[in-house]
């Protein structure tokens, strides 16, 4: 009997979670549908954001997460490495971990101040894609690290030692061995901090900015997708449906960036496998 | 030694590294072949409530100039002052007037704001006196039956420190923002409008031009009049309603160049129409 309870409330948690997630998707598709067409996608925006599209935006948006992947993704990798297999766990390494931790936790507004004041101002690198790209690098690094990191330690150790005793190098078992088996845990990094990054209003408002405009250049500052929703439902009178139809394209863009994603880094891993 | 670092780049992983390396130039070159695009630039920097108005306008006068960019950024009318006195920017936006200790800045008037008490439209209160906002807003007045309306307890919205809409509010009735007890504090227009819809006790206070708009499109308030005066963009116009605000461009020094033609430009009658989409008063 009390299985029974147990797992009727279990099934009832869980269907509250799926219809919050539901209803959530579906108040966007419902309200956004009616606004979104091709025109919408390929044209500028016009009255504050009121008429007219949104493609300036796509491309910055897609600029700026490009520069934060770009970087974040060797360095995070490599840190992943140096952590899991390479420090021994020394007391540096130790203190690394924990103010990763602690910077996992920080709210990305943080991010944001820090990204003005460092690369906005004092780099001169001004409002500009490059900023902003720069500033969501920093936010999604420690996620992303701690992700591989695990990933890469709970690759069983006969693995390791059976490598070495085949006379492997060290950096080949890592290349050959480690990252293949890691590979799940770095995918789930990749979408964790895709999602993160492309969701991003807080950090981004202060370093890539708020102009609207076709960026020409990576010194330009640019409107990303998070910041001119924000702006349509929190500033602009009437622009609640426009705000309805960037959210729509901005859900469809993180599930097709995610899997986009995964089947490059599955191609990638696949080869260095059988090569 | 070089033997070594090449078997540690298998195949794979320097055709990994090469692809990366080719577009981490790409991205480069893109950089720096685009730097000599730019002729001249303009930043304006501040209040979220003049930024799309001051974007719209930028927009125009950048089809006319295709030569110049101008980049607006929001942050707040402190931000705009601030920024606009140390040469973060190049003009300052700024939704009130300035102070005596801002008088180092020059203010261009671009456009006039009214300033609405809204509450729920299923409020039964139709007016409230000077006196009894303020008891509402620093606590005294605890529930709607105390002035005339149904009993339900008041939900006192106010806004976030740094936003113009709150000295403006603050100076026209005495008040310091210490003596405000507020349970919820907002920060744009559009938060005020939706934290007060969705809530039947609530009183807080708006643009009156944003406020007038979702009233007319079914959103659930209504805006009370001020010492008697329609709180409308009309009453704004004319002068007639007393708690507005003038929106200022503010800059520094002498006026040359793109800043002021662009100055002269958003000051002209060629962008009126652009004004009123925002729900602004020409002045």
């Amino acid at each position: 009997m009390s299985d029974r309870i147990f797992s009727f409330s279990i099934y009832c948690i869980s269907l509250i979670v799926v219809a919050a997630f539901v209803w959530i998707i579906s108040d966007v598709v419902l309200k956004g549908y009616s606004l979104v067409s091709w025109d919408f996608i390929v044209s500028e925006p016009e009255d504050a954001g009121r008429g007219g599209g949104i493609a300036p935006i796509l491309v910055s948006t897609l600029w700026v997460l490009l520069i934060a992947l770009v970087i974040a993704l060797p360095l995070g990798i490599a840190t992943a490495i140096w952590l899991a297999e390479f420090s021994r766990s020394n007391t540096g390494a130790v203190h690394i971990g924990t103010a990763l931790d602690v910077l996992a936790g920080v709210p990305s507004i943080v991010y944001g101040l820090f990204g003005n004041a460092f690369f906005c101002i004092y780099l001169g690198l001004g409002y500009s894609i490059l900023s902003g790209g720069l500033t969501l690098a920093c936010m999604i690094l420690p996620v992303f690290i701690r992700t591989c990191e695990s990933g890469i330690r709970a690759v069983n150790s006969d693995w390791r030692l059976g490598g070495i005793a085949l006379g492997m190098r060290r950096s080949v078992v890592v290349w050959k061995i480690l990252l293949p088996a890691a590979k799940p845990a770095i995918i789930a990094g990749l979408v964790l901090s895709i999602g993160r990054a492309t969701a991003e209003t807080a950090a981004l408002i202060f370093t890539s900015g708020y102009v609207d405009r076709m960026p020409e250049s990576m010194f330009d500052s640019a409107r990303v997708l998070a910041v001119h929703i924000y702006d349509l439902t929190m500033n602009v009178t009437g622009g609640d449906q426009a705000a309805y139809g960037s959210a729509l394209i901005l859900i469809v863009l993180i599930i097709v960036l995610n899997a986009l994603a995964q089947s490059l880094l599955d191609s990638w891993f696949r080869r260095s496998e059988y090569s | 030694m070089r033997v070594s670092f090449r078997n540690l780049l298998s195949q794979a992983s320097r055709k990994f590294l090469t692809k990366s390396l080719t577009l981490t130039v790409s991205i480069g070159l893109s950089v720096f072949s685009n730097i000599s695009i730019a002729g001249e630039r303009l930043t304006l920097t501040g209040s979220s409530t003049v930024a799309p108005l001051a974007l719209e306008m930028a927009k125009r006068y950048e089809k006319n100039h295709p030569d110049v960019r101008i980049n607006v950024q929001t942050g707040g009318s402190s931000r705009g002052i601030n920024d606009a006195r140390v040469g973060l920017s190049d003009i300052g936006m700024v939704s009130r007037g300035l102070k005596d200790s801002e008088k180092d800045l020059t203010p261009h008037v671009i456009a006039l704001d009214g300033i609405g008490i809204i509450v729920h439209s299923s409020n039964t209160v139709t007016q409230l006196t000077r006196d009894q906002i303020v008891d509402i807003y620093t606590g005294n007045i605890k529930n709607w039956r105390q002035v005339g309306g149904d009993d339900v307890e008041i939900t006192v919205v106010n806004k976030a420190e740094g936003r113009s809409t709150l000295e403006l509010f603050l100076h026209f009735f005495k008040l310091k923002n210490s003596q405000i007890k507020p349970q919820v504090v907002i920060g744009d227009n559009q938060q005020g409008i939706k934290t007060v819809s969705g809530n039947p006790g609530a009183i807080g206070y708006v643009s009156i031009g944003t406020a007038e708009f979702e009233h007319n499109r079914g959103t659930a308030i209504k805006l009370l009049p001020m010492d008697g005066e329609q709180a409308s963009v009309v009453g704004v116009a004319s002068g007639d309603y007393p708690l507005s605000r003038p929106l200022n461009l503010v800059t520094k020094g002498e006026l040359n160049g793109v800043t002021a033609d662009f100055i002269k430009f958003v000051q002209s009658d060629a962008v009126s129409d652009l004004i009123e989409n925002q729900f602004f008063v020409a002045p």
